[in-house]
């Protein structure tokens, strides 16, 4: 791929302006509390975009755009069941508590609701997370770079990977090591919007091309272009996964796990300048939130739409038009101009257990951008990309630096620091962080599809979580040593359901199975909600089971921590339509017109 | 914070808006460019509107006074403050 001069001065623009904004607010970085907190000062509207655009890292856009064009709209599924109830609960229920009780973070919470070790718990498996995560994003970056060839002709091929990792993680570096949690915040509004600007006209043009959405209906088969239909069976439905696993797993225990217990977004919202903003925050977000699927899910769905006679016109990413022409257009999986997977060893079309030719899903926003955009928004389509990487690593260090200063140094390494000490460790964690993301990025190679690989980490770590936060906050009985007993036994139940079931003709491994084979999945997404269920449920029984049998703690220690204990936020003051719950009410309405929709 | 978002956000869609904008005029009888975009000047229209955005932000981010001085004390620097 050749880029023009114009396409790399847009992305120049990009980054001056990602390492300005670092540059501006290094002198605002007086205290601990300005670097990891963002000095609890940002209005509600920048919390709420950074809340959604943190989030929006690969597994976000590549990931939610592979899943679009291999499943359909169904994929929407992961927004409008999965996070939008979640981000309205945990604004309505659970910011007062957050933010209220003054925990600079939600390991800190636990530890003030519960005791240390269930923070213990919770901060190093966050911590491990994160790094994770980022190193995902990083990986998926430096990859599509070098699927793309963007450097292509600048540099050896096979510097390429190994730069692109070196270069994101010194920019990312470069912005937080400066600015800290609001330097991450900003830059994610920017982001943000950037990401809008440059997917939107992608998605107007596509739809324009393949005769809008009634187009894309007449082209393929109507379980992609409806959201709940075949959903009674898993058989009858693209995702494999019957609506009680959907509901239970992913709308239940995996989104509220996610978005109501991570402190990659949680964070977002902490620093928000009042407690009424704070529970603002997840709602703003929610709004930008569902209309998502149009930016990420849609593109993938046109790229399988365009049918492949259009090819010869387009420059192939990594296939030559004449391979194209010879690939039968299949009527049950229609690939459009999704590429076929090659190997990057030996560039190789991949082929599965049965000799058929493998497509790359992960490329299907990346092969639009090409396909419909011409010199100059080009580089802003690519930004657009670049940018949705860097908030995903970003999001993912800023949280870790904080975990890592409050929750393991000044708790078990360093109790007696000064403010300052503490402002440079949180420093020096950011270098740490983006160090450890290196070395997952380099980690990171068995999956096909990201999105799998996240949930599964999600699943095992995530899952259960939310059945102690669910008890800590509502049931004022939950004991320290439940939660802590609950947790443990919820992972633990995560990693057994996992060794002992595997989804489809898998082979066992990583995929699963590793113990021994008791159960066949319909598909691996059914495996993730199903493993998360069973965590949270043991979680749940586990932890009400020791709490009963364990000393409570005096009701007095538990105001500010506890739904029944906590005098309900004072709202005389604010008109009907300034309260949250008006807001949360016109999300829902919202949310349940769209999935009427496309129902 | 005592930089308000909405000025770096204001200009980098100027700028970026601009660039476009400016291709897009170069570049409007080219057709051959913007045969992947079916026949759309894509940098002129979008290069337009992210730069009418931009001004936008722009503009308010330079009318409306940060409310939190870095100076004064931050709102949890004052103590306990009646809650919300």
């Amino acid at each position: 791929m050749n880029l023009s001069i114009i396409d790399w001065l847009i992305m120049l623009v990009y980054f001056v302006f990602v390492l300005g904004i670092g540059f501006a607010l290094k002198r605002y970085m007086r205290t601990s509390n300005d670097f990891f907190l963002a000095g609890r000062s940002i209005p509600a509207w920048v919390c709420g975009l950074a809340f959604i655009s943190a989030n929006l890292g690969a597994q976000e856009v590549i990931g939610m755009g592979a899943s679009g064009a291999k499943y359909g709209i169904i994929t929407s599924q992961f927004y409008w069941i999965g996070a939008i109830p979640a981000m309205v609960f945990v604004g309505i229920f659970m910011m007062p508590f957050y933010y209220g009780s003054k925990a600079r973070s939600v390991p800190e919470f636990l530890r003030l609701r519960f005791d240390e070790k269930t923070r213990a718990v919770n901060a190093f498996s966050f911590a491990i997370m994160t790094v994770l995560s980022s190193g995902i994003s990083m990986y998926a970056m430096a990859l599509l770079i070098q699927t793309l060839g963007l450097f292509h002709g600048l540099m050896p091929e096979s510097w390429i990977f190994h730069v692109s990792i070196i270069l994101s993680a010194l920019i990312v570096l470069g912005y937080i090591f400066l600015g800290g949690l609001t330097s991450a915040i900003y830059n994610e509004v920017l982001q943000f919007f950037l990401i809008v600007a440059g997917f939107a006209p992608l998605v107007w043009i596509g739809l324009r091309n393949v005769g809008g959405w009634q187009g894309i209906k007449q082209t393929l088969p109507s379980t992609m272009t409806h959201s709940w239909r075949g959903m009674a069976h898993a058989s009858t439905n693209t995702l494999g996964v019957e609506w009680v696993g959907l509901a239970m797993g992913l709308g239940f225990v995996l989104s509220f796990g996610y978005w109501c217990t991570d402190f990659l977004v949680i964070q977002r919202a902490m620093a928000a300048d009042s407690e009424i903003s704070a529970r603002r925050v997840p709602l703003i977000a929610a709004i930008p939130k569902m209309f998502f699927p149009f930016l990420v899910i849609l593109p993938g769905l046109i790229a399988v739409s365009v049918t492949s006679h259009m090819m010869p016109k387009t420059p192939a990413v990594t296939l030559t038009a004449a391979q194209y022409a010879a690939l039968p257009l299949s009527e049950q999986h229609p690939h459009g101009i999704i590429p076929l997977k090659t190997d990057p060893l030996n560039g190789q079309p991949v082929l599965d257990g049965k000799g058929n030719p493998v497509y790359n899903y992960d490329l299907a926003i990346p092969v639009m951008l090409l396909h419909f955009f011409p010199t100059g928004i080009l580089g802003l389509g690519l930004t657009a990309l670049l940018a949705s990487f860097m908030s995903g690593m970003a999001g993912n260090v800023t949280a870790f630096n904080t975990v890592w200063t409050y929750d393991i140094y000044q708790s078990y390494i360093n109790k007696r620091g000064t403010d300052e000490h503490y402002l440079w460790m949180g420093r020096m964690a950011t270098i740490g962080g983006i160090l450890l993301s290196v070395g997952a990025a380099y980690a990171v190679t068995n999956f096909n599809n990201i999105m799998d690989a996240l949930q599964l980490v999600f699943s095992i770590v995530n899952a259960p979580l939310f059945a102690t936060f669910l008890l800590g906050m509502f049931w004022k009985r939950t004991t320290g040593h439940g939660a802590f007993t609950g947790l443990i036994s919820g992972t633990l139940a995560a990693l057994a359901h996992h060794g002992l079931t595997i989804p489809g003709d898998a082979a066992a491994g990583i995929h699963g199975g590793w113990i021994t084979i008791v159960h066949h999945y319909p598909s691996d997404m059914a495996q993730n909600f199903w493993t998360a269920i069973f965590a949270f449920s043991t979680n749940l029984v586990v932890t009400i089971i020791i709490s009963l049998v364990t000393t409570p703690r005096p009701e007095s220690e538990l105001v500010g921590l506890v739904y029944s204990l906590t005098p309900k936020p004072v709202e005389h003051h604010l008109s009907w339509y300034q309260k949250p719950v008006t807001l949360a009410l016109a999300v829902l309405a919202m949310l349940i017109a769209l999935n009427l929709v496309f129902a | 914070m005592g930089l308000d978002i909405r000025i770096p956000l204001g200009l980098i869609f100027l700028i970026i808006g601009g660039i476009m904008s400016i291709y897009g005029i170069v570049t409007r009888n080219a057709a051959d460019i913007y045969q992947k975009s079916m026949g759309i000047n894509l940098n002129l229209t979008w290069g337009l509107l992210m730069f009418i955005f931009g001004l936008i932000m722009y503009l308010i981010g330079k009318r409306q006074k940060w409310q939190d001085d870095p100076v004064n004390p931050r709102p949890w620097e004052k103590g306990d403050r009646p809650r919300h």
